[in-house]
């Protein structure tokens, strides 16, 4: 159940250039790969969402949630000042999460042997959340992630391309490691490419969006995409709020515009 | 919550009842029990739905949320359920769970309005906000809101279909806004609320060397930027008519309730406020509960007189 919740800064770093991660404790006794949060920014209107870069459940407030992010705006600008110990308001688990081995919110797939993870810039975020989930139960996995240049890349993966697209070789890869699924979070137009390929190669895909939000839980309707209406054969598009429908989607159900 | 409210904050508007004068603003908050994570929607005075059109509606294309300084502008494009699936799916919901409600209605035609006045007639619903603030498509789209005289007839027909608590919500966007309330008065609504968003443009700049891409965003402002553009204006109508009024616009704390009863609201609104402090409606309701017990008014009412002296 989604909650407002109240967390205290333990860790603030810089992991590359521009890109911070953010440890904060919470109360949460899960979030799921996929799964964002969404922080207050003191004198700014609207939260800003986050995905979960890493998560570890502890007794009472000691559980700990990790995010990442690349300095933008004013708030992340604000988000890099804060210090150890200062508080952080934010309200989580928001969204659904990327079909895992087991639990989860999804259904359990039983066509999850082998997991191809894809990250384009600071869309590793999500990813190295999912590559450590799929890891505990079992499921092999590879990472592979694209940054501009050296000095922006996140360290965690697999493989990292530096420079030109993170899809370059990837057909090379899918032939060599034969995923049953490929994951990814990353610029829309990486997005739309990565399911295209996915489409291809006759694999499942699933890809984390992102959008600007307003209120988070599905009700201002200010995230919409559209998407396949799968239930509704008469009626062939509908919207999709990235916050609550989201913010991971099937990329057999995304209508790319 | 912590004190017994049920009597010292109560808001008799004849036909409607509230158990206290805070309220949720459409588009902000759903259509039911969606903040309940957050707080007991039970609680409110009244949650005022999502606009709810005759069909339902995908909503506008493209970028629908800007941010600016204190406030936000949106275009959602009145994307909704439909009055159909609003009775079947929605309102036995808030009728189970004992949620006071107004149901928000917007159309495009006279007709369609009455349609959603009968309907609302039919299934008991006791009170309707009318949002004026869309284009009437036979006036070649002008807002029904912004024109005293198209204003006067489309509440008046909706009058005449419907006859529990008729609210209209005012625009902003216009020049006097003392005429479109009488038009209002003249044609039986029971109450105006006011401001819907101000008209807003949301710019964005991306330079790459001397190339530049531009958007624009153009929608509806509201936050806490709007707030002194509300409170002249319930000001303004509150001098020019007798009908009750529902203030809102930016209000995010108990002072921002305070001062629109001072100039003339009987109940307020919170919108945008939801998205940024999702429970800050049931912290107003405890809040201004304590404040009248703590500065020893009798109840809502006596406060309510004392800020208009």
């Amino acid at each position: 159940m989604k909650k407002n919740l109240k967390g205290k800064v333990l860790n603030i770093e810089n992991v590359a250039k521009d890109t911070v991660k953010l440890q904060f404790s919470t109360s949460l006794k899960e979030i799921y790969p996929g799964q964002f949060v969404s922080i207050l920014i003191p004198n700014k209107t609207l939260r800003r969402p986050f995905s979960v870069a890493d998560f570890e459940a502890h007794s009472s407030e000691n559980g700990i949630i990790t995010v990442l992010f690349k300095l933008k705006g004013e708030g992340t600008k604000y988000l890099k000042s804060l210090k150890k110990g200062d508080s952080i308001d934010y309200l989580a688990p928001l969204g659904n999460c990327f079909t895992l081995p087991e639990a989860g919110k999804r259904a359990p797939q039983k066509a999850l042997q082998k997991a191809l993870l894809i990250g384009a810039g600071i869309g590793i975020a999500p990813m190295l959340y999912l590559k450590k989930v799929l890891t505990e139960r079992d499921t092999e996995n590879f990472l592979i992630s694209g940054f501009k240049d050296e000095e922006e890349a996140v360290k965690g993966s697999d493989r990292t391309v530096i420079g030109g697209s993170v899809l370059d070789n990837i057909q090379n890869l899918l032939d060599e490691f034969k995923p049953d699924i490929i994951y990814s979070c990353g610029p829309k137009i990486v997005l739309e490419l990565v399911c295209k390929l996915a489409e291809k190669n006759g694999l499942r895909a699933e890809v984390a969006m992102e959008k600007v939000m307003a209120c988070g839980i599905g009700v201002c309707r200010g995230c919409v995409i559209k998407v396949k209406d799968m239930e509704n054969g008469a009626r062939l598009v509908k919207n999709a709020s990235v916050c609550a429908d989201g913010p991971v989607f099937a990329g057999s159900e995304v209508i790319w515009e | 919550m912590g004190i017994d409210l049920q009597s010292s904050l109560c808001v008799d508007f004849g036909k409607f009842k509230l158990q206290n004068p805070i309220m949720t603003a459409s588009g902000t908050f759903g259509y039911v029990d969606e903040f309940d994570a957050f707080l007991n929607v039970k609680n409110l005075g009244a949650i005022v739905t999502k606009g709810v059109t005759l069909e339902e509606r995908p909503g506008n294309e493209g970028k629908r949320i800007f941010e600016c300084t204190a406030g936000m502008i949106n275009r959602i494009g009145l994307e909704n359920v439909g009055i159909q699936k609003f009775i079947k799916e929605k309102l036995p919901k808030l009728r189970e769970k004992g949620i006071n409600f107004v149901l928000n209605i917007a159309g495009s035609s006279v007709e369609d309005y009455v349609k959603l006045g009968e309907i609302s007639k039919a299934n008991n619903i006791k009170a309707i906000e009318v949002n004026v603030s869309c284009p009437n498509v036979k006036s070649g789209c002008l807002e029904f809101g912004t024109d005293e005289k198209y204003l006067y007839e489309l509440i008046s027909r909706i009058r005449e279909a419907y006859d529990g608590f008729l609210i209209v919500k005012l625009t902003p966007n216009v020049t006097e806004i003392e005429k479109l309330a009488f038009a209002v008065q003249n044609a039986g609504a029971d109450c105006i609320s006011a401001i819907n968003t101000l008209k807003g443009l949301g710019v964005e700049l991306n330079f790459n060397g001397t190339k530049v891409s531009k958007s624009f965003v153009q929608g509806g402002l509201s936050g806490k930027c709007v707030k002194p553009v509300a409170l002249s204006m319930v000001k303004r109508i509150k001098e020019a008519v007798n009908l009750p009024i529902i203030g809102l616009g930016g209000i995010s704390c108990l002072q921002d309730v305070l001062e629109f009863v001072a100039v003339g609201a009987d109940a307020v609104q919170i919108g945008t406020e939801n998205f940024t402090t999702p429970d800050i409606s049931e912290r107003l309701i405890l809040e201004l509960a304590e404040f009248i017990e703590k500065q020893g008014f009798k109840d809502f009412n006596n406060l309510k007189e004392e800020l208009r002296k």
